[in-house]
């Protein structure tokens, strides 16, 4: 069972990754795909390795990215509506970014993750502070709204001084787009990607021992208050890298460890920590392509499709017989 | 409540109603100087254009911060009584995101101010009557993802139809600027009706805070008076998003504040806190145009501050504040 699952998980990226790369105009089959990623000469060489094929290892990259944050961030926290947007993780990074484009700062764009973490770390630690000890997802909820509205009023404060131009372009950002992302915007958030996903797997026995209890964890031997911090600073990294380049994409980061859970049939952080990632891909991938291809020649910006899918799903998820969640233990 | 108290509560209350009407008549962005102002309240103004900018566009544009602000905080104040529940508003309901997406819908169908009051009261009705069938357990959650999913396909139908940013901003956030005599020419009748029939319920809301069952051996019925209190609510809270945007805390802040100064007596909150929504609205409103101008260098096409913005800044605090009093209980 296991195995054929792996085996689905591990055909479901290559397939979505080629889909995503074939359909659009012009359509192209897979052969002439790979044609003219091979050839530098072919017609379509440019359309597809310089505009198709970077967005799709983007989408992977976020998508992987936001899963693991959110599989974090739920475990360590046992709330299973912990996610990057609902503690102001994503919109401290997007107050940051905003504020950079809109009045033209000067900083460049590979310092641009740098900066979206110092306002995600910062949202997200005054999100915990201000949740304090309870672990009621009501409360969580109503906290990471309140900062989430500070932050967004913030961003609007900041894009209703900007001009039209920056206006428009920055409204997109906002929502979450991965429009008009080249192989630039994936070679500056890959490196932040590796060294936290790399951190990830070192976390996530101590992580998971967190899930059955801050005791039972003592009673492990884990260090219950420095796993938490790190885990917590590790999915910031995570989202806040992601948000720089991407915008505050909504909803992957909640929904993929709880697909995730459902597809493996476990809690077990270990166990799902590896499922995580090509769910969350493959979530991307297929919430872009549809945002993109829905509405043609228009293209919404894919928060919004994340965020229009993500929620029903997630309150489908949390209603559900026996949920499976940590946070319901 | 001593009488001399409240007398100088409303004293309190109409000076700064006073000056805040003052300083929106003479401070704008056109440069005025503040003898023309007094010219055209004393109907001697030396100029048609100078008549226009203070009638037309600065009296509207307070009228309108005051009567929207006291709607947002009467819908706040019902809505927090018949549910038991201080979180209660329309932010955290996702009622005010319900009755944006309606107006927007209607714009994008058939542009006009017409139609915005009838839509904005049915998107709040059918957003209200969502959240009870879904919600009813955890009110919270549900509320605050039902407006994240109305807010992300208000701005899909804005990709969409590529509306200007300055409209954007409006139904999103909630915005004042550029009001007009024919937006306070809609909003008034609403305030004449919705504020005295608030006020005429007030004494049974007194005895519904005593608890159901006591509530019922003193007469009340509960069906009806939910219904009409609720009814009151929701049309508030849509006028108020009709006429000025989806403001987030208004509704929260004004009646907490007014049960800190006035005590829980519905007969006296009401009025309060519809006067202290009407102030903070227009206070704020006065912060976020003031925070437009100043900013040195500025582009002549932006489109300003909106005041949602920075009432979502001033309510954050309050709203954590709010959830951690109410968890510690």
């Amino acid at each position: 069972m296991i195995l054929i699952l792996k085996l689905g998980l591990a055909l479901a990226v290559p397939a979505a990754a080629t889909a995503a790369v074939c359909v659009g105009d012009p359509a192209l089959t897979p052969s002439t795909a790979l044609a003219a990623v091979a050839d530098p000469a072919h017609p379509m060489h440019v359309a597809v390795w310089e505009v198709r094929v970077p967005r799709v290892v983007l989408a992977l990259l976020a998508g992987a990215a936001l899963g693991v944050s959110g599989l974090l961030l739920q475990d360590v926290l046992r709330n299973p509506i912990a996610g990057p947007e609902l503690l102001g993780v994503s919109s401290g990074a997007a107050v940051v970014t905003a504020t950079i484009v809109v009045l033209g700062l000067g900083v460049p764009v590979a310092a641009l993750p740098y900066a979206a973490l110092a306002g995600a770390l910062t949202a997200g630690a005054l999100v915990l502070l201000a949740i304090g000890r309870t672990r009621s997802p009501d409360h969580v909820a109503l906290v990471g709204a309140a900062v989430s509205a500070a932050c967004g009023g913030l961003v609007v404060a900041v894009v209703g001084l900007g001009t039209q131009g920056n206006v428009v372009v920055l409204f997109r950002y906002l929502l979450g787009s991965l429009a008009a992302r080249g192989w630039d915007h994936v070679g500056a958030v890959a490196p932040w990607l590796v060294v936290a996903m790399a951190l990830a797997v070192l976390l996530r026995r101590r992580v998971e021992a967190l899930t059955l209890g801050d005791e039972v964890a003592v009673g492990l031997g884990v260090p219950v208050l420095p796993t938490r911090v790190a885990a917590v600073a590790v999915a910031a990294v995570l989202a806040a890298a992601v948000a720089s380049v991407c915008g505050p994409i909504a909803f992957v980061a909640l929904l993929a460890p709880h697909l995730a859970r459902r597809l493996v049939g476990t809690v077990s952080t270990r166990r799902v920590f590896w499922v995580v990632p090509p769910v969350g891909g493959v979530l991307l991938l297929l919430a872009d392509l549809v945002s993109r291809t829905l509405l043609y020649p228009v293209e919404v910006p894919v928060g919004v499709a994340t965020t229009l899918v993500g929620v029903p799903a997630l309150v489908l998820v949390l209603r559900g017989r026996a949920p499976v969640t940590a946070g319901a233990r | 409540m001593s009488a001399l108290r409240l007398a100088g509560l409303l004293a309190l209350a109409v000076g700064t109603g006073l000056a805040l009407v003052l300083a929106h008549l003479f401070l704008g962005r056109s440069d005025l100087p503040p003898a023309e102002v007094v010219r055209v309240l004393t109907g001697r103004a030396s100029a048609p254009a100078y008549e226009i900018i203070v009638l037309d566009y600065r009296l509207p544009r307070v009228l309108v911060g005051l009567g929207a602000g006291a709607l947002l905080a009467l819908s706040g104040v019902l809505v927090q009584a018949v549910a038991r529940n201080p979180l209660a508003e329309p932010a955290t309901t996702g009622v005010g995101a319900g009755a944006a997406f309606a107006v927007v819908v209607t714009l994008v169908l058939r542009p006009g101010h017409q139609l915005a009051y009838p839509a904005a009261l049915l998107g709040a009705v059918l957003t209200g009557v969502v959240l009870y069938v879904v919600g009813r357990r955890s009110f919270a959650v549900t509320g605050v993802l039902l407006g994240a999913v109305l807010a992300a396909a208000t701005s899909l139908l804005l990709v969409v139809d590529s509306a200007p940013i300055g409209t954007v901003l409006r139904w999103l956030v909630g915005s004042l600027n550029a009001r007009t005599p024919e937006d306070w020419a809609l909003l008034w009748p609403w305030l004449v009706v919705l504020v005295p029939a608030a006020w005429l319920l007030a004494s049974r809301l007194n005895v519904w805070a005593l608890g159901e069952p006591l509530a019922i051996g003193l007469g009340v019925r509960p069906g009806p008076l939910v219904a009409v209190v609720l009814l009151v609510a929701v049309s508030g809270a849509a006028a108020a998003v009709a006429a000025a945007g989806a403001v987030a805390f208004v509704g929260l802040v004004a009646p907490h504040v007014g049960r800190l100064l006035v005590g829980s007596d519905h007969r006296l909150l009401v009025p309060v806190a519809a006067a202290l929504g009407a102030l903070l609205l227009s206070l704020a409103d006065l912060v976020a145009f003031s925070i437009s101008v100043q900013v040195p260098g500025l582009a002549t096409d932006v489109a300003g501050v909106p005041v949602g913005a920075v009432t979502a800044l001033i309510g954050a605090p309050v709203l954590i504040s709010l959830v951690r009093k109410e968890h510690r209980a």
